[in-house]
């Protein structure tokens, strides 16, 4: 057995109102890979800062190599050989991804012996040559900028195998990518574990452990459940300890019953942000009770067919009518008024005002209706009535109540309020895109029955998606779209796994 | 609660900062202090001229005092809206201009204060549309319109309104000018602010106007957010555009109470730092219409007891603005303080 490089001794941490960490002790050996997983607010991100140094423990000790460690700041954490993944990536976007590595740490030359300047060519060839030792086929001149999420990760690796972390922790790292960029990613952690690197994953994504890791520890708010031998447990084990009861997998639903058509959209083309057609020439309906799921690969014109059909983006060709209203050239305002709910993808920068307080985010897009406002003057009980119900009806937690900042509170619970307040609108049609981005499997299990339960209202859902087991799970219809087209619409039922991953890489292209 | 511990502070280590380099220059910083309190009428004087007592000063530190809360209204209210408005100055002087040519036609104080209402929300609203149609940075334009609207006023008052003695614009008529200068009353000669309860009256208003109406609920969210306030539905643009102006507006108000009231003349050449200091009275009033009442207050007992202070102690009036400069530095520092903890 190796020995243990890092060690947690007892570790406590509060925040005002909440329990972070509560006494907890691990040990993780060199050179092995490390699951932590809990569901969202259970203290794994808390944990690992503290690690990296971003947030000191209030109690207990951080033991680095058989050495007790104060680590005060990320910069020390580095110096200790730790390196961190967040999931936002820390990049400058128009810089190349050798400058952004070498950030902090450039080498230098000196120009006629004299003259400092970056060293940028030693900079590509080393950088180039970690890529190639580890397989992130990453070219140090891209800018990053050109990149997508998955090499922009891969760049974050890099920059810290350039700052020589043996302790690699990665916060969630495939929220973010697709099922064939998760692939490659757990292969390159696998090298990475190869070239003798100690590697920690906050997940909860219970394949991904099965997958790769050796260990995980089980955190369930704040305290540390066990210890599990991942190679001996199964998934649904792991799931049972993670949320402290049996949760299962598939949603439980009635057969579909269709009603009349509400949306319906007809030849929809709309330019991305590049100028070039995003969305080509689409065609669907969705009917009143059915939930109408969209699959794909990232970066195939979901966004702009979610935000169209909402009314962000303005098409450039095409009919769109709900209930047979045309609201092809209609507002955001007055789609909200015909009958548009929308969970956009962006829950911090789209989804929410995250510097407004609970109660002032949730009246956000009906805050001039008569129920809040008379007149331009708002009625401050309503808007804390409406707040407080919903609060209470949708489990939506926080440490500082209707008065509680929203950027302050954990990610699941900011999606929660969103869709909470969304679902609320009780409107016709209800557009869900990456509905659960980023939670944890309790959350997930939760949003897929109010996905359900909208349909079963009378709602038509138009669910967008890059999880597939999604899909699989809610809907009632899926359709494929890939490169701005949609490649395929059929019955659920008539679609397995593999079929709809063929079309999601532009195969059976029929129309 | 948090940014007023803060501006707090930022006060209090200002104020010790200003100690010690009183100390330094071997003055007591205590009676220099208190020198700044009676030059304000906030406290006895041990002696008073002719026909003034500690009410009297206190009157002229009122009329100090309102076209700072103006200006630094106008601040407050564009920052929450996502606007730096740093054109304050300019606004201010478009203002008092427009006010002085009309008050030479038809010398009324309503038409005076509506002409600087509407000039400032004209000049607001030119910054608000440049940003919103054409997406302009507004630090830059309103940073050139003061120095375009300073050259186009100083160039009329020289070649059509100057007064050749005092090399300053005419003065504004007395039946026109918002301060009641040199009123007697009792045994009493004193300067009457009238716009003061204006000040009031507009800080109050403007934050119920802030916090109670759909009107302040989408300029915060724009201003905090405008991703999110477009897929709220909010018209974005017109609410930049509506910020802006109504900004623009409260700088007129502060132009007209300042340059046809405390002073009842233009300087022509001369860009009013009141607009510059407003910005940082604003962040120490955490830019809340209440909190920039007392942080104008406290801004003007350093401006306007300085002259007192000067001449007890035989200090130069640059040191109290040495220490005035301290408390906005800090000030502002505090506001970054604040974000960053975030």
């Amino acid at each position: 057995m190796s020995e243990p490089i890092v060690e947690f001794r007892h570790i406590t941490k509060r925040f005002p109102g909440i329990i972070a960490n509560e006494d907890v002790s691990l040990s993780i050996n060199k050179g092995e890979i490390f699951a932590l997983l809990g569901e969202n607010g259970a203290g794994k991100s808390t944990l690992m800062s503290m690690l990296f140094g971003m947030y000191e423990p209030d109690e207990g000790e951080i033991i680095i190599r058989g050495k007790r460690e104060r680590i005060a700041s990320p910069r020390y954490a580095t110096q200790l050989s730790i390196g961190m993944v967040h999931q936002e990536f820390r990049l400058v976007s128009n810089y190349t991804v050798a400058e952004n590595i070498i950030l902090g740490l450039e080498p230098e030359r000196k120009i006629l012996g004299l003259f400092p300047s970056v060293d940028i060519k030693k900079a590509n060839h080393d950088i180039a040559e970690l890529s190639e030792r580890y397989g992130l086929k990453i070219n140090p001149e891209d800018v990053i900028e050109n990149l997508n999420v998955a090499s922009r990760q891969r760049v974050e690796i890099l920059k810290m195998l350039y700052r020589e972390a043996e302790i690699l922790i990665f916060d969630e790292p495939t929220a973010v990518l697709t099922p064939q960029e998760i692939e490659s990613f757990l292969k390159i952690v696998e090298g990475l574990r190869q070239g003798g690197k100690t590697i920690i994953l906050i997940t909860h994504k219970l394949n991904e452990i099965k997958a790769v890791a050796d260990r995980c520890a089980i955190l369930n708010r704040g305290k540390l459940v066990s210890i599990l031998d991942v190679a001996t447990t199964t998934t649904d084990e792991m799931a049972r300890q993670m949320v402290g009861r049996e949760i299962s997998f598939t949603t439980p639903k009635e057969p579909a019953k269709f009603g009349e058509v509400v949306l319906n959209v007809e030849g929809l083309t709309v330019k991305g942000s590049a100028g070039l057609d995003a969305v080509k020439g689409v065609t669907f309906t969705i009917h009143s009770g059915e939930v109408f799921a969209v699959a794909g690969v990232s970066g195939n014109g979901q966004n702009e067919l979610a935000d169209s059909i909402a009314g962000l983006v303005q098409s450039s060709s095409g009919r769109i009518t709900l209930n047979g209203q045309d609201i092809t050239r209609a507002s955001v305002r007055e789609r909200i008024n015909a009958g548009i709910a929308y969970i956009p993808e962006d829950r911090h920068n789209v989804g929410l005002v995250l510097d407004f307080t609970l109660r002032d985010n949730f009246p956000l897009r009906q805050y001039y209706i008569p129920k809040f406002s008379r007149k331009g003057v708002i009625n401050e009980a309503a808007f804390d009535e409406h707040g407080k119900r919903l609060e209470a009806e949708f489990d939506i937690r926080s440490s500082n109540g209707m008065d509680t900042i929203t950027r302050e509170m954990s990610g699941g619970n900011q999606q929660k309020a969103i869709i909470a307040r969304e679902v609320d609108m009780r409107t016709p049609l209800i557009i869900f895109m990456q509905p659960t981005r980023g939670l944890d499997a309790g959350a997930v299990m939760n949003i897929h029955k109010q996905i359900i339960a909208e349909r079963d209202r009378g709602a038509a859902v138009l669910l967008i998606s890059l999880d597939l087991d999604e899909i699989m799970d809610c809907a009632d219809t899926i359709a494929v779209i890939y490169n701005g087209g949609i490649n395929k619409i059929a019955p659920a039922g008539e679609l397995t796994v593999d079929d709809i991953g063929l079309y999601m890489m532009g195969v059976g292209k029929t129309a | 609660m948090r940014k007023f511990t803060l501006s707090c502070l930022a006060i209090v280590i200002s104020l010790l900062f200003g100690a010690l380099i009183l100390w330094l220059m071997g003055k007591d910083p205590v009676a220099a202090y208190m020198n700044l309190l009676q030059g304000s009428g906030l406290m006895e004087k041990a002696r008073y001229s002719g026909r003034q007592n500690m009410f009297t000063d206190f009157m002229s530190f009122l009329d100090a005092m309102t076209p700072m809360i103006f200006a630094s209204l106008s601040v407050a209210l564009a920052m929450r809206g996502g606007f730096f408005n740093i054109g304050v100055s300019g606004q201010m002087l478009a203002a008092g201009i427009t006010a002085h040519m009309l008050a030479g036609v038809i010398p009324s104080r309503v038409l005076v204060v509506l002409a600087g209402l509407l000039a400032g929300a004209i000049v607001g609203a030119l910054i608000g549309w440049l940003k919103s149609r054409f997406n302009v940075n507004e630090v830059v334009t309103s940073i050139m319109l003061n120095s375009i609207i300073m050259y186009v006023i100083t160039f009329y008052i020289n070649v059509f309104y100057i007064n050749p003695v005092s090399r300053q614009s005419k003065a504004v008529v007395d039946s026109a000018r918002l301060t009641l200068s040199g009123f007697r009353w009792e045994n009493l000669k004193m300067d009457i602010a009238l716009a003061f309860p204006l000040a009031i009256i507009a800080a109050l208003l403007l934050h119920w106007f802030l916090e109670r109406t759909t009107y302040g609920y989408e300029i915060k969210a724009v201003g905090l957010s405008p991703k999110a306030a477009y897929y709220a539905g909010m018209n974005v643009n017109r609410t930049a555009l509506f910020t802006m102006t109504l900004s623009g507006a409260l700088a007129g108000l502060a132009g007209v109470s300042y340059f046809c009231g405390y002073l009842a003349t233009i300087q022509p050449g001369v860009v009013p730092s009141m607009g510059f200091d407003a910005i940082a009275v604003s962040l120490l009033g955490g830019n809340n219409p209440i909190g920039c009442v007392f942080a104008s207050f406290l801004i003007t007992i350093i401006s306007k007891g300085t002259v007192y202070m000067s001449s007890r102690q035989h200090i130069e009036p640059e040191i109290a603005s040495l220490i005035a400069a301290f408390i906005l530095t800090f000030a502002a520092c505090s506001a970054v303080l604040d974000r960053r903890k975030k």
